[in-house]
């Protein structure tokens, strides 16, 4: 127990007024007073989240053309989308939707920097792309991703983009379901994350967030009858994410295996059609380069 | 002695943790309705009716309704401009469903403000106080209580999603430091108030962004800081008294700067200047003559201003900013690059704009 100079101490025991004053600023002091600029905690860790986000969460503008219209001799159009910084030398994942008719991509940072991007790689059924940016002497902030897996619905999220190329914006909701399917055209995606955080176009290849400012999905798709929010959107976890796009990144694995398989296919081909030479091998050396009839 | 000690104790330890658990409200619901309960007799819905005439001349009104924030106990409303305009009556309904004829007193189409008044007795009025919008951060809540479509007293809430967002008014000019939030915000909110989590009036619903007319979770707010600086002068004279420069400016582009053989690149460029204007008499002079420069025509011979008041000036938006900050009568110092090259300073005593002006020339 501390104690105080008593400055009274004719009718009042010091530790009394020790005790008082304490309790007194402990009340002044906590949110419960609603001071001038008191936040709540729910708004804090908003904010806090936001702040570690914002600078992974890039605008992505890309000119375009209908590739079936003349050969792109129209001039271009041009669109937005919002992109994920996965690594600091520029690695950024967004939608394949977003860069798939792109002649000219190019990638706004939350610095204010312009850069030009181009296609790494793209996975068109899982609706991801990688892009490649030159971020110079000054490296990009990386995304800390999180686990897909472990959310739950009604669980905090905030999205991060780009909707109708205005420019970063944050939109905040809750998750309303998860592993939920739907088509996209003629496209089914599955497993998805559906919240209601308003999620416009633009906000496509965006950041949605947990409340720990972990990246859980790729915003990908909304149901509207409208064509913008209606605050039915759906993004693709994180942890699809984890796995398709290694492989983007790093083609080897998969050139080694179908090398393989093509090995292997081939082997057995061989196999298969050696026996019948192999059961008349008199024949054999008449097709060999160096026999001359 | 001890008795009376416990009791002390008790009583600051109930102050401290004296949140009503009854319904084990989470702290940010607790918030929400304190907030309501408190601030939504202070935010009223407006009915404009606007006489119309038909192909025959007969009158017909039409109405509108919109939303307002009271400001003041002598019983003045903050509300939009486009709420109000060209209303022949001004209906204001306080939440107890009272409903007061309002006085226009003040508006300005540049901001998109504008000021009524009902005549209530101050015991009956709620008011709003007016915050501050100048450390806003984005992800915090943001309340907006407003009367969409018409439909009675709505709240809604939700968070900043940006800030510093710049918007055009009806008239072209720009509004600065716009707030953007994705509390839903609909046609009949605009006036309302948007209210931060420790109750003050951060911003003025003034529009939305949306493909289909209503809202998509883009709102945009005008700042109160914006509000704070036109109110006074609406209430004490009806208008704003906007610095006047008295030149026309235009963006100069790169490629035009590098045609016309200029030492500067970007900068705002005098393409006229009124006679015996501000700019006039302090001898900033416009273009002359005018030239082809891809397919735009430009008119060029005059100034380009490089920066406004030690600050340098990209663009003629941003030196349209610049000088939007002061008051008639405050002087400015230009940079300013002649026709031939050469720079210079001049020191300009703006005036007061006429009201008839265009918002495009300061």
């Amino acid at each position: 127990m501390f104690k105080l100079p008593a400055w009274n101490s004719r009718n009042c025991p010091c530790l009394r007024r020790a005790v008082s004053i304490f309790c007194l600023l402990l009340w002044l002091t906590s949110g419960h007073v609603q001071g001038a600029l008191a936040l709540t905690t729910a708004e804090e860790n908003t904010i806090a989240a936001y702040e570690k986000v914002a600078p992974s969460v890039v605008n992505i503008t890309t000119m375009e053309c209908d590739p079936e219209f003349f050969w792109c001799a129209t001039p271009l159009d041009s669109g937005s989308g919002s992109g994920v910084v996965l690594s600091a030398d520029g690695l950024i994942v967004t939608n394949n939707h977003v860069v798939s008719n792109a002649k000219k991509i190019s990638v706004a940072l939350s610095d204010g920097r312009r850069l030009d991007a181009h296609v790494l790689a793209s996975a068109v059924a899982e609706d991801f792309a990688v892009l490649k940016v030159d971020p110079g002497e000054k490296p990009l902030r990386a995304i800390s991703l999180g686990n897909s897996d472990r959310l739950k619905i009604g669980e905090r999220v905030l999205a991060v983009g780009n909707p109708f190329g205005l420019g970063q914006t944050l939109t905040v909701g809750i998750v309303s379901m998860t592993n939920r399917t739907v088509k996209d055209g003629g496209k089914i995606l599955r497993d998805l994350i559906q919240t209601d955080a308003s999620i416009n176009p633009g906000n496509s290849g965006g950041a949605l967030v947990n409340s720990d400012g972990e990246l859980v999905g790729i915003c990908t798709a909304i149901l509207s009858p409208t064509g913008s929010s209606v605050r039915i959107g759906f993004a693709i976890p994180v942890n699809r994410m984890k796995e398709v796009v290694p492989t983007l990144i790093n083609p080897w694995p998969r050139i080694v295996g179908w090398g393989v398989a093509a090995l292997l296919l081939t082997l057995f081909l061989k196999r298969i059609y050696r026996r019948p030479e192999a059961a008349s091998s008199g024949n054999v050396s008449r097709m060999g380069p160096d026999s001359n009839f | 002695m001890f008795l009376k000690n416990t009791l002390f104790i008790i009583l600051l330890l109930t102050l401290f943790f004296s949140v009503p658990s009854a319904y084990s409200l989470t702290e940010d619901e607790k918030n929400n309705i304190d907030l309501y309960q408190s601030l939504a007799p202070g935010v009223v819905n407006i009915t404009s009716t606007v006489v119309e005439h038909d192909f025959f001349f007969n009158v017909i009104p039409r109405q509108g309704t919109g939303s307002g924030a009271i400001i003041d106990s002598r019983g003045y409303i903050l509300t939009n401009n486009h709420v109000i305009e060209d209303a022949h009556k001004l209906e204001v309904t306080l939440s107890t469903g009272k409903k007061y004829t309002a006085k226009l007193i003040g508006s300005d189409p540049d901001t998109d403000l504008a000021v009524v008044k009902i005549d209530v007795p101050k015991e009956k009025l709620t008011v709003i106080p007016l915050g501050t919008s100048a450390n806003l951060k984005v992800g915090q809540k943001s309340i907006a209580i407003g009367n969409p479509f018409g439909l009675g007293q709505t709240l809604t809430t939700g968070v900043i999603s940006s800030i510093g967002r710049t918007m055009r008014s009806s008239t072209g000019s720009l509004v600065e430091d716009i707030i953007q939030t994705d509390a839903s915000i609909n046609p009949g909110n605009s006036g309302g108030p948007l209210i931060d989590s420790s109750g003050q009036l951060v911003g003025i619903t003034t529009a939305i962004f949306s493909p289909t007319g209503a809202s998509v979770g883009i709102g945009f707010a005008i700042p109160v800081d914006t509000a704070k600086r036109v109110v006074n002068d609406l209430i004490d004279k009806g208008y704003y008294s906007y610095p006047y420069l008295g030149a026309t400016l235009m963006n100069l582009f790169p490629d035009i700067a590098s045609a016309l053989k200029l030492p500067v690149t970007s900068g705002a460029l005098v393409v006229d200047v009124t006679p015996r204007g501000p700019a006039d008499r302090a001898g900033l002079r416009g273009g002359n003559r005018r030239a082809q420069i891809g397919n735009n025509i430009v008119i060029v011979g005059g100034d380009v201003v490089v920066s406004v008041n030690g600050k340098p000036v990209q663009d003629a938006d941003a030196a349209i900013r610049e000088i939007r900050k002061l008051r008639p009568g405050d002087r400015i110092e230009l940079v300013i690059v002649r026709w031939d090259g050469s720079k210079g300073a001049v020191t300009v005593i703006l005036g007061e704009k006429p009201r008839d002006v265009r918002a495009k020339q300061p």
